[in-house]
This record gives C-alpha cells, structure tokens and sequence, in this order.
C-alpha cells in the first residue's frame, strides 16, 4: 500500500490533493459529484469579516489556456460560514481549511479568533489582486508579510498557511518572511494579475479592468516559484497554479511541494481533483515509491 | 452517507449538427441520463474540445428535448473558438456535457402565454412554448430567421419581425407585441435591451413575466461566482448567480441597468 498521507504543519491530510479557494465554494456543488471524504482537504472560498457583494460583472474572461477573474471576494461572510457552511462540510471526512482577507491585520486577527478551532487550519489570503483591501497590499513587501503573519499567528488556534502572491519581483525573500513571522506552511500561487481588452468595443473585457489569471497557462510560473521557495524555507508547502492532471500535480511535487491543491480545473471537470489523486497512486506504485513523501523535491540535478 | 442530489457530466454522442442559417447551428445529442430530467430554460455545460485551449465549458440553452429518444437539440452561435469547433463535429462524434443545469422556466397550465424572443433567445423558448398549451411566440431577429416552422407547430399564432424587413415586420419584437394585456404570463430571452422593454411592457399592463438572462460563466454550477448579476432581495440588491440562482428570473427581481 503507498502511503498517500501528509502532515501539512499539523493537519493531517489523507492524501495530497486539495481543491483551491474560490474554486470550490463552501463545497456543496461539488459534493453532487462526489463524495468529498475522497479529498485530501478543501480551501473555502475566501471569507470576510463582514459580506462583500463583489466586483460588477464581467467577472470573467478566457484567455489563451487560462481565464482570468474578478470576483472580487463575493462571500457571505465569516459569521455566516461557521454557521451555515461549516455544519455541511464537517458532515464529510476532510480537512477544511479557511480562507480569510481584510482590510485591516486587526480585522485578519478576529477573524481567526473567530474561527478559532473550528476549522483544521486557516490560510491568510494577502494576494488577492481584486480589491483594494483583499491584502495585496500586505503580500507584496517582506517587512509586512512578516508582521501581519506575526499578528494572525498569535490569535490562531490552528495551523496558519500563507498564501503567497506571485506578484512580486523575488518570491524567496516573501516565502523567507512568511516562515520567520511563524507561518506554519506557505501557499504558492495565487493569480497573477492580468488583463484582456475586447478589440470590437476598445473596452477592458473585465468590468473591474484587471484581474487574476489562471489555468494551465500559469503552471511554468508557478512550478519555479514552488521550486525557489522550496530552496530557501523548510515550512511545508501546497502548490498551485495551473493544475490539471495527475503529470501536473507530480511536477509541483517534484519542485517542492507537500501538497497540491487544484483550482480552475475543477470548472473544467468537476472530477479533477479525484483523477489527479488516482494518477499520482499509479505514479507512485509505477515508480516504486512507498509514500508520497519521498516524492518531494526529489528532482535530479 | 451525505444526503445531496446528484448531478451529471456525462460523454453523450452527437446525433446531428448542422447549420440553420449563417452561423447558426442546431446540434442534437444523445444523452438519456439528462434528458429524462431537462426542463424549458435549463443548460447544458459544454466542453468541445479535449485539449487545455479553449479552457472552459460554453453554457448552452436546451432548446427541445426529445425524451422518447433519450436526445436533446441546442441552437448556438459559432462565434468563438469553443462554438467554431463545435460547429465541426459530426454525427457519432463525441460531445462532454454537464446538465441540466439551472433553474428552468415555470411552466403553468390554463394560462394564457406568450413567449418574445430575440436573436439567440429564441432557442430555449421553443422547448418553453412547446410545453405550454397555450401560447403565442414574438420572435425578433436581425436578418436571417430560423425556427419559425417549428415555433409555428407548437404556438398559437407566430408573429416575426425582422430589423432588416426581409421577413416579417420591419424593427424590433417589441414593436410587434400586440394586445400585451391579454396575456397572463410573457416569457422573455434575447438581448438585453429587448427584456427590459418587455419587462416594462409587462410592468405597464400588469402581465407577470419571467426573463433569462445571459452571463459570462466559469463552473457553471454555483462554485466560482463569475456569472453575477444584480437581483432584488425584499428591498436590497444583490449580486446573484446567472447559473444556478438563475438562469430564469421573475422581471421585477433583475435590474438591467447594472
């Protein structure tokens, strides 16, 4: 049997596989698919202290390989998830993990005192590019990854995961201040910021002007980012950007990370996240590995 | 063990596919799994290609069902990559669906109903009339027309206006609507513009009336919240989802200014 468990900081996974916020709901529309137990973990759609609307639509545009949004954080709030979303997802055997944005790192810290222990872990979102205060502000500079990391780890009962934004002009030193502030694991990618314009009207497709792109044309970006953070912390990390198929999920492995997680393609096909899971058993068994774990950064030179 | 409805994504097969005017085209599949279960103003979710490019799925209004047959027909436009391949499939080709989704049109019996259609809108509305016993069809498109035989073997009387006058009446749908009052409920798809004059034709005579509307989507089940669009909450507005809050909505909930 190939052991497929992972310890992410303390949360225990069943296996690697996770689906990324704001492609997964709260996960009751997926679980008309499948059984959610099946999943390693799921990331909630990113939470606010208060509801937010969202962004005016279009939220969305495709681009080549990828689509980029704008949702703009659309969620019912933080208060309204531990009490109408929570109940269903701990109907199911998985880890759930909550992602949280604010405006304010006071705002981060009572959310997370909020949530307390209710949740396996929580994952600090200050890369989302699509509003003003959902904390890209913080997830750009060192000195303030460092702080705001520091501050929600004090009021946080369980692991902390910091998602980080590749954003930036050198995605090391972000990933070395997000472990020196005590983050527990780090998250790698979130969008990178794009923009598309309709040549037929000279608008911006999206209503909001720029937006978060991902999908498979991502994935080179964010397989060198995983793999450059990997070299210089020693936290465990959840890959992401652009994966969708068991060949993916294993190259992010291979770059360094614990764990993956699968987002625009689950819009693609609902069943992703369960056959990546598949192809990285047969992987495994294939190449003789007993656990999944060996398989970490273990690329040759 | 959790006590949730099922949905599907099935591999259906392609029955037939051709053109019906310009780039029009109808497309029939066979899927008996989702057309046992479709309802008038439902979509499927459809992916062309197997490849990473195009990426996502295209929403595509069902517009007959053939249930006997296990089949279903979608109209669409190829106007895009994912359409233009799609336009090129043949029969015994396959097809990925996910459906039915969304909230269909409620269908009433003993009601005097008319559907106005404009351009594209005209395709769920037909599965619409055609399961309604007592209905009159508007139908409004830019030039060319299509459909309108089958319009005419399931509706009352068929009134058709095209912009151009090369069939029908000169201008818009709207312009034809005649005698709205006699009517107890309107059905509405198609351009922007046009609901919202419907829906105020409606509103002035007091006839109730029901609109699908159209946004861009990702998932198109519910999960990633890209299909907003504004709907009235008691008093308040709120950004709804076209896909599975919607596609159809009673007109005095939408707002068509946003």
């Amino acid at each position: 049997m190939t052991d497929m468990r992972v310890d992410l900081a303390g949360i225990k996974l069943k296996n690697p596989v996770i689906t990324a916020s704001g492609t997964f709901g709260f996960g009751r529309e997926y679980a008309k698919f499948y059984d959610l137990s099946k999943l390693g973990g799921i990331v909630v759609k990113g939470l606010t202290l208060e509801p937010r609307e969202g962004n005016k639509p279009p939220r969305i545009a495709e681009t080549p390989a990828g689509m980029l949004n704008s949702v703009g954080l659309q969620n019912p709030g933080v208060k309204y998830f531990i009490e109408k979303e929570l109940p269903f997802l701990r109907r199911y055997d998985v880890a759930v993990i909550a992602n949280i944005a604010g405006n304010t790192v006071e705002e981060y810290c009572e959310m997370a005192e909020l949530l307390g222990s209710l949740v396996d872990g929580i994952e600090l979102n200050i890369s989302c590019p699509n509003v003003k205060e959902g904390g890209v502000a913080f997830g750009t500079k060192c000195d303030s990854v460092h702080n705001i990391t520091k501050s929600v780890k004090d009021h946080c009962k369980v692991p902390l995961i910091v998602k980080l934004s590749p954003n930036v002009t050198d995605i090391k030193e972000i990933a070395v201040a997000a472990e020196e502030g005590g983050a527990d694991a780090i998250s790698l990618i979130n969008t990178l910021l794009g923009m598309a314009i309709d040549i037929n009207t000279r608008k911006p497709v999206l209503a909001n002007t720029v937006g978060g792109l991902s999908g498979p044309a991502v994935k080179p970006v964010a397989v060198r980012m995983i793999w450059q953070a990997a070299q210089v912390v020693s936290i465990p990390i959840i890959g992401m950007g652009g994966i969708s198929c068991f060949q993916d999920a294993v190259e992010f492995i291979l770059a360094g990370a614990d764990a993956v997680a699968i987002g625009t393609a689950n819009f693609v096909n609902p069943y992703a996240p369960l056959e990546i899971l598949e192809g990285i058993k047969d992987y495994l068994i294939k190449n003789k590995f007993d656990n999944i774990n060996e398989l970490k950064g273990n690329i040759k030179k | 063990m959790v006590g949730v409805e099922k949905a599907v994504r099935s591999i259906c097969k392609v029955v037939e596919n051709k053109g019906l005017t310009q780039n029009i085209y109808e497309i029939v599949i066979e899927c008996p799994e989702i057309a046992e279960v479709a309802k008038p103003g439902q979509f499927l979710h459809i992916k062309t290609n197997k490849g990473l490019d195009p990426l996502l799925r295209r929403p595509i209004s069902i517009s007959r069902v053939y249930r006997d047959k296990g089949c279903m027909s979608m109209i669409y436009q190829a106007i895009g990559r994912g359409t233009k391949e799609m336009s090129d499939l043949r029969p015994g080709e396959e097809i990925d669906v996910m459906g039915p989704l969304g909230n269909g049109f409620p269908v009433f019996h003993g009601k005097k109903c008319a559907v106005a259609g404009g351009g594209m809108g005209v395709a769920p509305l037909l599965e619409l009339a055609s399961s309604i016993d007592s209905c009159d069809a508007y139908l409004g498109f830019k030039s060319s027309t299509f459909k309108l035989a089958d319009f005419k073997s399931v509706c009352n009387e068929l009134f058709v206006a095209t912009e151009d006058g090369s069939a029908g009446s000169k201008g818009y749908v709207t312009d034809i609507i005649k005698g709205i009052a006699k009517y107890d409920i309107v059905y509405t798809c198609g351009p922007k513009l046009m609901m919202k004059k419907v829906k105020e034709l409606c509103e002035s005579n007091l006839v109730q009336c029901y609109v699908s509307i159209e946004e861009r989507m990702g998932c198109g089940i519910g999960a990633c919240l890209v299909c907003a669009c504004r709907i009235k909450e008691g008093d308040a507005w709120h950004y709804k989802k076209a896909c599975t809050d919607g596609p159809v909505f009673e007109a005095g909930e939408v707002d068509f200014n946003d």
